[in-house]
């Protein structure tokens, strides 16, 4: 077995050069603002906005907006999911109900959900249900596909060999189908858990929905463009925070497959 | 106890397309060695399939024991030549050798004791924590034999099941079976299209056209144990090979 770890000192360039990128931009940005080469109304120095970022993430009110944004974005990926893994494997094992549905899923899917919004809104007002429908409606469809392409891409021979050893279609399903399919359905999880951040903060902007883009709002109306800009930086922080947490779980579940194998397996 | 009679099978709704299996009838003995050899195409996948209880023959029927068989039968295992596609890589070794024995009904205990011993027989003692994918090739085969092993069948096919390893690998895994065939004293219907294969392994061989019908049938007189070097240099190998090489040659090359 050979170690997926590469020699320390390689290791260290590599990541040396990594932050010498990063602070290259940084400093880049700060000169620009600090010689007024932008207009410093519009683009302060980057130190500054991370000053204001610094005095937000001491305050309670942040992680409030913080919990508001998150709290639409968990429950419409969840009650997605809830709905369309169960959805997308009735519709991955039987082919007939796959093909009928098909026509009716690629005429839905590509509806932009922010076009929803003048409905959700009439629907559901502005508050966290609005924000609930919009991303669960947006990310239905990706965990739907993911999860009938996992169930259709079942190897034949892994199928075949549960049945010569007589598991019964329950265990064909817990023992081959699911852990199968599970790979791609992560894959939707990750993809549903992206646009629906977006679009909880595009709800927030637009419709004045409680939230970090609500607050990204009244920055720019109260003309503080430090705190908007601290708060963009939050949002950004927060997309990446959670497709890591998405990366790393699956790298601990998924660890067989060959995606995450890295160097161990071939 | 294995008799294959009759047996027709024809692929879709037309009874009257040209069949994959047409006809074919033959027995296997308890604890006999069969080799089935054929050129690839004419048909030996589709009658292991009908055999195995995998798809139902449009004609004709397979008892195993006296049963008819309409689903795969207990008593049969099934080594594939796909062994990295019907490895489950997300089991551990030793979960891809027992998990088929807990819906036999076998318990934990019965069921750990013969997982280990299969993997001691196969040579893999000690990588039961490891990964499929971890192994080579050769190994990844001797885990799907141990899985086969553990499952205590009366009867095992195998479909080409050495074809995808390399030559050195091969003659190991030809010797690891012939052990493990006596030591368990099951039946083996073994396909390949490898002659020298064939009758190194088996008391008797069978040479299969296209569509699968039995065209030649001879017993192979050679003593056992077998070993890959004098065995191999005894004049009724020679013969024999000449014989099948015959056999197979004389048949008109698929479509």
């Amino acid at each position: 077995m050979r170690s997926s770890v590469s020699p320390a000192p390689a290791r260290f360039t590599d990541l040396g050069i990594r932050i010498a990128g990063v602070c290259t931009v940084l400093a880049v940005f700060e000169l620009t603002a600090r010689t007024g080469l932008l207009p410093r109304a519009w683009f302060p120095p980057i130190s500054e906005m991370y000053l204001e970022l610094g005095k937000l993430a001491f305050g309670w009110p942040l992680w409030v907006e913080i919990g508001r944004t998150l709290s639409g974005w968990a429950l419409g990926i969840g009650l997605a999911a809830v709905l369309a893994i169960p959805l997308g494997i009735a519709l991955g094992t039987n082919n007939l109900a796959y093909r009928l549905s098909k026509a009716v899923i690629e005429f839905l899917r590509p509806v932009p959900s922010v076009a929803l919004i003048p409905l959700a809104v009439l629907v559901y007002g502005t508050g966290l249900e609005m924000k609930t429908f919009l991303i669960a409606f947006a990310t239905f469809w990706p965990i739907l596909l993911q999860t009938i392409y996992g169930v259709q891409g079942v190897d034949p021979v892994a199928m075949d060999t549960a049945r010569c050893y007589g598991l019964p279609q329950s265990a064909r399903f817990t023992q081959i189908i699911a852990p199968s399919a599970a790979p791609f359905i992560a894959t939707g999880l990750r993809i549903a858990s992206a646009i629906a951040l977006v679009l909880a903060i595009t709800a927030e902007l637009v419709v004045g929905a409680p939230g970090l883009g609500q607050a990204i709002i009244v920055a720019q109306s109260g003309a503080n463009a430090t705190r908007m800009y601290a708060l963009i930086i939050v949002a950004g922080l927060l997309g990446w925070a959670l497709n890591s947490c998405f990366q790393f779980v699956e790298r601990r579940l998924l660890r067989w497959h060959p995606a995450q194998r890295g160097e161990e397996g071939r | 106890m294995l008799d294959v009679s009759q047996l027709r099978k024809v692929y879709g709704p037309d009874p009257n397309a040209p069949p994959a299996v047409a006809d074919l009838s033959f027995t296997v003995a308890e604890q006999e060695f069969v080799c089935i050899l054929g050129s690839s195409g004419c048909g030996k996948s589709t009658m292991l399939r009908c055999l195995s209880g995998l798809d139902s023959p449009t004609a004709g029927e397979v008892r195993l024991r006296d049963r008819r068989v309409t689903k795969p039968p207990e008593e049969m295992a099934f080594v594939f030549q796909d062994y990295s596609r019907s490895l489950l890589p997300w089991m551990k070794v030793r979960r891809n050798v027992s998990f088929p024995l807990r819906y036999k009904g076998v318990g934990n205990r019965a069921a750990d004791d013969a997982t280990e011993e299969a993997l001691d027989a196969v040579g893999l003692a000690g990588k039961g924590d490891l990964y499929p994918w971890q192994l080579s090739g050769g190994m990844q085969q001797r885990v799907a034999i141990a899985r086969a092993l553990a499952y205590k069948p009366r009867v095992l096919l195998m479909d080409e099941p050495f074809a995808s390893v390399d030559a050195q690998t091969r003659t190991g895994l030809e010797d690891l079976l012939l052990d493990v065939w006596q030591r368990y004293e099951i039946t083996v219907l073994f396909v390949t299209h490898d002659i020298d294969e064939a009758i190194y392994l088996a008391d008797r061989v069978l040479v299969l056209r296209a569509p699968a019908q039995i065209r030649h049938s001879t017993t192979v007189p050679l003593a056992r144990p077998r070993d890959q070097l004098t065995t191999k240099q005894q004049p009724e190998f020679g013969q024999l090979r000449a014989e099948l090489f015959n056999a197979l040659d004389a048949q008109p090359a698929p479509a």
